[in-house]
């Protein structure tokens, strides 16, 4: 007898016994992202450590757990004894990412990464940078306008601007953005973010056929200019004194962005800058996405306003494809037909891929076009341009925290 | 625009609309903005470089005249015209492969009779 109530009560104690039902959803859904991180490679570094905390959410949400939770909107806290070290382990990582660290790092990493030359060589692709931020803010429309359908409350300005930073294509924008606006919505945003950053080769290809013809996408681009060490040591500087002057909430952003680009293009910092775009990024990037990815436990991830965060992503994503792409039209004819349209496509700033598909699109259509120096211009705008989005959202809802 | 209206749990969609026309209209402006600024500083670098480029070439010359006559180390140079070696072509004809040295010599800034190339292959996909 003493050996079966020893079952019983090991597997009222297992998993089996108290996961929900939409626990196991997740835990499904977490083997999918899994699949396509390991098995089709998209966005592996990001994808896999992002299914990963998923279905360890899922498994055992306990790692998630947070004695220092508020119980009521009134502010009631569950237990006045509780102390922070016995959160669950995800959750003290987690305070990375609610306390904006891990984007900052992040950020720097990508700075360190980034080669502004092709930007610094045709700066008029920071517009096309600008242009293929449209999508921000159509999304932010369609999350307000959510809240005029009968029998659903809608989103919060706070929850639509959270939101709408998908359309920038840029995860640690997004996760910044989001963390500081309604950190409640980390995890589907999160997970929207980078699934559809991982699925920019399907996803622009039939927006960039559509708003083109044979004749734009079969233009071939002049050879860009060779640019000056001192242009790539000068232009962080200049960047973050007027972006972060006038609009002084880019900073955490902008300046760690733009203080890795000068690691990387000062010469003179070659330590720190192969720590900030190598063992840095890649140490954060583990931690910010497991702990994203556990955002996503089944019971409070599977709703109506998750589904909807993800397919108010995509359209998203698609205006901000076609914002980049009509604006290099515009500048085609205005350029007598010097732009090809195909690189305004990578004016969402998901670098280098949304670069990658301009290329290989262009070269579809003629086989001698290069157009991935052309693209990688308005692809370093875009991070930029998100960058800005996103202080421009902050200065405007934040007065609500 | 007022934005202090904003701060309401929920937001009417001409309000919507008003944020959204800001949003993009400030993002464009700040990123012209850089764009004016790139330009700017562009031409004045460039020019504070060519400045100094100028400047070591006249440098150059007045220690060239200065210099007696230049004797080479190990007999006579080549004449510009002269090239060495010979070159293997695989499937690339012979204006393709002259392209191709050009480009590498400019690129380089190597004259053509200092660069030796000892062949040239077509590599297909």
């Amino acid at each position: 007898m003493s050996i079966i109530n020893a079952l019983i009560s090991l597997f009222q104690e297992s998993g089996f016994a108290y996961l929900a039902w939409q626990n196991w959803v997740m835990i499904i859904v977490s083997f999918a992202l899994l699949y396509l991180a390991i098995v089709k490679k998209f966005e592996p570094l990001l994808l896999l450590p992002i299914a990963f905390g998923m279905l360890l959410v899922n498994v055992y949400p306990e790692i998630m757990y947070d004695p220092l939770a508020i119980a009521t909107p009134g502010g009631q806290v569950i237990d006045a004894s509780a102390h922070w070290y016995d959160s669950g382990v995800l959750r003290l990582i987690y305070c990375g990412v609610k306390s904006s660290i891990f984007p900052c790092l992040i950020f720097m990493g990508v700075g360190a990464m980034t080669d502004f030359g092709p930007l610094l060589a045709n700066p008029s692709s920071l517009l096309l940078g600008a242009a293929a931020q449209l999508g921000i803010y159509v999304a932010f429309l369609i999350a307000i306008a959510t809240g005029y359908v009968p029998g659903f409350e809608g989103f919060t300005p706070l929850e639509a601007a959270a939101i709408a930073i998908i359309g920038g294509a840029d995860g640690p924008t997004a996760i910044y953005l989001t963390g500081k606006l309604a950190p409640h919505l980390l995890g589907p945003i999160a997970v929207a973010a980078y699934s559809y950053m991982a699925l920019i080769p399907l996803i622009q290809p039939p927006i960039m056929k559509a708003l083109t013809t044979k004749k734009e996408r079969e233009i071939k681009m002049e050879q860009l200019r060779t640019v000056s060490k001192a242009e790539k040591i000068i232009f962080p500087i200049v960047v973050t004194v007027i972006c972060v002057l006038i609009i002084p909430s880019t900073a955490p952003l902008i300046g760690m962005l733009m203080l890795g680009n000068l690691f990387k293009e000062s010469g003179v910092t070659d330590r720190l800058s192969d720590t900030a775009q190598n063992a840095l990024c890649n140490i954060v990037t583990i931690m910010l996405g497991v702990t994203v990815g556990a955002t996503a436990e089944g019971k409070t991830f599977l709703d109506v306003k998750t589904i909807l965060v993800i397919i108010i992503g995509l359209i998203a994503f698609s205006f901000s494809t076609a914002g980049g792409v009509l604006f290099a039209k515009l500048m085609n004819i205005i350029t007598k037909g010097k732009v090809n349209p195909l690189i305004g496509s990578a004016g969402v700033s998901a670098v280098p891929m949304a670069a990658r598909v301009s290329q290989v699109e262009g070269r579809k259509y003629n086989p001698s076009n290069f157009l991935l120096m052309h693209a990688m211009g308005p692809n370093v705008a875009g991070v930029i341009g998100s960058a800005v989005a996103a202080g421009f959202l902050l200065s405007t809802f934040g007065k609500l925290l | 625009m007022k934005f202090t209206t904003l701060l309401k749990p929920s937001m009417s969609m001409l309000e919507a609309l008003s944020v959204s026309v800001t949003g993009i209209i400030i993002v464009m402006i700040i990123l012209a903005l850089l764009a004016v600024m790139v330009v700017i500083l562009s031409k004045a670098i460039r020019a504070v470089e060519n400045k100094a480029k100028n400047k070591t070439k006249s440098t150059e010359k007045v220690v060239e005249t200065e210099l007696p006559e230049k004797k080479a180390p190990n007999g006579s140079p080549l004449p510009e015209t002269q090239s060495v070696g010979s070159l293997d072509l695989y499937k690339t004809d012979e204006k393709t492969a002259a392209v191709i040295m050009a480009i590498v010599s400019e690129e380089s800034g190597i004259p053509l009779n200092r660069l030796q190339f000892n062949s040239i292959k077509l590599i297909e996909e």
